[in-house]
């Protein structure tokens, strides 16, 4: 536990410090990256100013001591082009997105190992090719483009889901209402994401069941007449699940990624947009503290998955690299 | 199927890929680049996929958009492979504590969220091909790493390696002359899918707009067209649907190769890591 609490606590250091000097070794004026382009119309006292009010007249040792006390305090100032706090921009944007892709690792990983077990229970028959084919197909697909057609047949030509954002503008629902609301404006993306993920959970299930199903005690279990039914969950299911949960594991960064792309597609208010606007805005620290945000969420994700792992297969308990 | 069929179709469609991209002048109508319909026209016998805002021909603008795809996917792929390959060999080779150490940085890489670390690279160096393929490459070489250092590892401790070690061969002899030998079906795996996935890459970044802006690509073209609003006026069908099925195209060609050249132990292999 200690060991892993060091490893991850290291990567998030070094996220932390290279994120401080990104900006500072790259070719370019810090006025413009602060301001933006309203700095072709600053007196030279007022980007004098700039420049102290960022302590970029300090040496760089006493910059990045200001950096790390701003990073903790919170105190991570105004995005220019939103004209909002960053830090709550960030709040507001990382809870939509957390939301966008619980929801999709949930069906991708239940939806994608089921088809994959009945893809493996088929082959045996010889009808699992129709499956294996459109898991291909499907996994040669970017995802922005199925979001893409997602919006334009079911958003505008069909009209059953709403384009934009995560709520309906201008009607404060509560409640119920609410919460139906939010539902359906996931709907489009979280489709999309699931299609675009379904893959990798689908063929490993597949290929674990598949690999369970040749074991020496499932076969003792049938010549003992264990139930068919309590073989299949009991016994296949239980050990063919363990890649499952380690794939699980090592896509969950993968997967805010992801929503990114699809976010942008849809307008939905998460840190994709966020960081998609930030960039088209030229907004230097709101894209700073929206990679440094999301590269913490996907340390403290893979951290957790890290420990449940640990805590599904004991033996991983001292492997960890 | 049969593997040499699978293989087979996806080379003949990834050669006729690669003669687009090498003819796109020959082949396409008009200059991408050229005004040679109105804004927004819809297609028509001149124009087969319709003009784009400004009246360029979108037919031509993919033909063209062949070129940056390939060209990054397969410079991505040959960054990747370069840290990968090293990376993971001199890993697996050496063991101790250059291992842990290389380790060290793999999981490094593993961990950082891929997009988020390419738009911000991007944003801060300029859009060409080859800094785009650098920032790829250098993001996504961890998968090939890891395969190779434990294929390494068994390759260092069989019988045969151990002997010819004995006899006095020297450490870069038997690394050039019989791990990367051995390892080559390994890595020609990883190749293919590498391109697939910086073709794929390539066309995110475009779409995000961080691409180079005069170049066309296949994921500008679809970022164009979803600025200009064409998702809810119809022209999506011949201004987003098509770029979109050449991406698929090209990385459905590479994953058949893949299939094809992938053996069933290396199969075995993955879904055992994974």
């Amino acid at each position: 536990m200690r060991k892993r609490i060091l490893h991850y606590g290291i990567i998030l250091a070094v996220v932390i410090v290279v994120n401080f000097f990104i900006p500072r070794l790259l070719p370019g004026s810090p006025l413009k990256t602060l301001v933006g382009e309203e700095a072709g119309s600053m007196t030279a006292e007022q980007k004098m100013g700039v420049l102290e009010t960022y302590h970029l007249t300090e040496p760089m040792i006493v910059q990045f001591a200001y950096y790390l006390r701003d990073l903790f305090t919170g105190n991570w100032g105004v995005s220019f082009s939103k004209r909002l706090p960053i830090a709550q921009l960030l709040t507001s944007a990382a809870g939509w997105t957390l939301l966008l892709s619980g929801v999709t690792m949930l069906f991708s990983v239940v939806i994608g190992s089921l088809l994959g077990a009945l893809s493996a229970v088929r082959r045996r028959k010889g009808r699992d090719l129709g499956l294996v084919l459109s898991a291909t197909v499907l996994d040669s697909i970017p995802s922005f483009w199925i979001a893409i057609l997602l919006l334009c047949v079911f958003g505008g030509k069909l009209g059953w889901f709403p384009t934009y954002g995560a709520v309906s503008m201008w009607k404060n629902y509560t409640g119920l209402r609410w919460l139906a609301d939010v539902l359906w404006h996931m709907a489009l993306p979280v489709l999309a994401l699931v299609i675009t993920s379904l893959m990798p959970y689908f063929s490993t299930a597949r290929f674990s069941v598949l690999k369970t199903l040749a074991q020496d005690y499932v076969r003792m279990a049938r010549f003992r007449g264990v139930p068919e039914r309590k073989i299949s969950v009991g016994y296949i299911m239980r050990n063919a699940m363990v890649p499952v949960f380690t794939l699980l594991m090592m896509d969950v960064g993968y997967l805010l990624s992801g929503s990114v792309l699809v976010e942008t597609v849809f307008s939905y208010p998460g840190l994709g947009v966020l960081m998609r606007d930030a960039v088209s805005a030229r907004d230097y620290p709101l894209i700073q503290y929206t990679f440094l945000i999301s590269s913490a969420l996907t340390v403290a994700a893979l951290f957790a998955a890290d420990v449940l792992y640990a805590k599904i297969d004991p033996m991983m308990e001292d492997g960890h690299e | 199927m049969n593997n040499r069929v699978v293989g087979g179709i996806g080379l003949a469609l990834l050669a006729v890929l690669m003669l687009t991209a090498v003819f796109a002048p020959q082949i396409a109508p008009y200059s991408p680049y050229a005004q040679t319909g109105a804004p927004f026209e819809a297609p028509s016998r001149a124009h087969l996929l319709g003009a784009n805002d400004v009246g360029q021909d979108i037919l031509s603008e993919l033909i063209y958009g062949t070129r940056n795809s390939l060209l990054v996917g397969f410079t991505s792929a040959a960054v990747a492979m370069t840290i990968g390959v090293l990376v993971g060999v001199l890993s697996g080779w050496y063991g101790g504590r250059v291992d842990r150490l290389l380790s060290k940085v793999t999981s490094f890489f593993m961990t950082v969220p891929f997009l988020p670390s390419v738009i911000i690279l991007s944003t801060f160096s300029d859009s060409s091909v080859l800094s785009m393929s650098i920032i790829l490459g250098a993001l996504s070489w961890t998968g090939v790493a890891r395969v190779l250092r434990s294929a390494t590892m068994q390759i260092r401790s069989s019988a045969y390696v151990r002997i010819i070690k004995g006899m006095g061969a020297s450490d870069g002899y038997i690394l050039t002359h019989h791990v990367l030998r051995e390892l080559l079906p390994l890595i020609a795996y990883r190749v293919v899918t590498r391109v697939k996935s910086g073709i794929l890459s390539e066309s995110t970044m475009s779409f995000l707009g961080l691409g180079n802006p005069v170049a066309k690509s296949w994921g500008s073209i679809i970022y164009y067209a979803q600025a200009k609003n064409a998702l809810l006026t119809g022209a999506w069908v011949w201004w987003i649907v098509p770029p979109g099925l050449c991406i698929c195209l090209v990385s459905l060609s590479l994953m058949l190769i893949g299939y094809s050249i992938e053996s069933p132990s290396d199969r075995r292999r993955e879904a055992e890591k994974a």
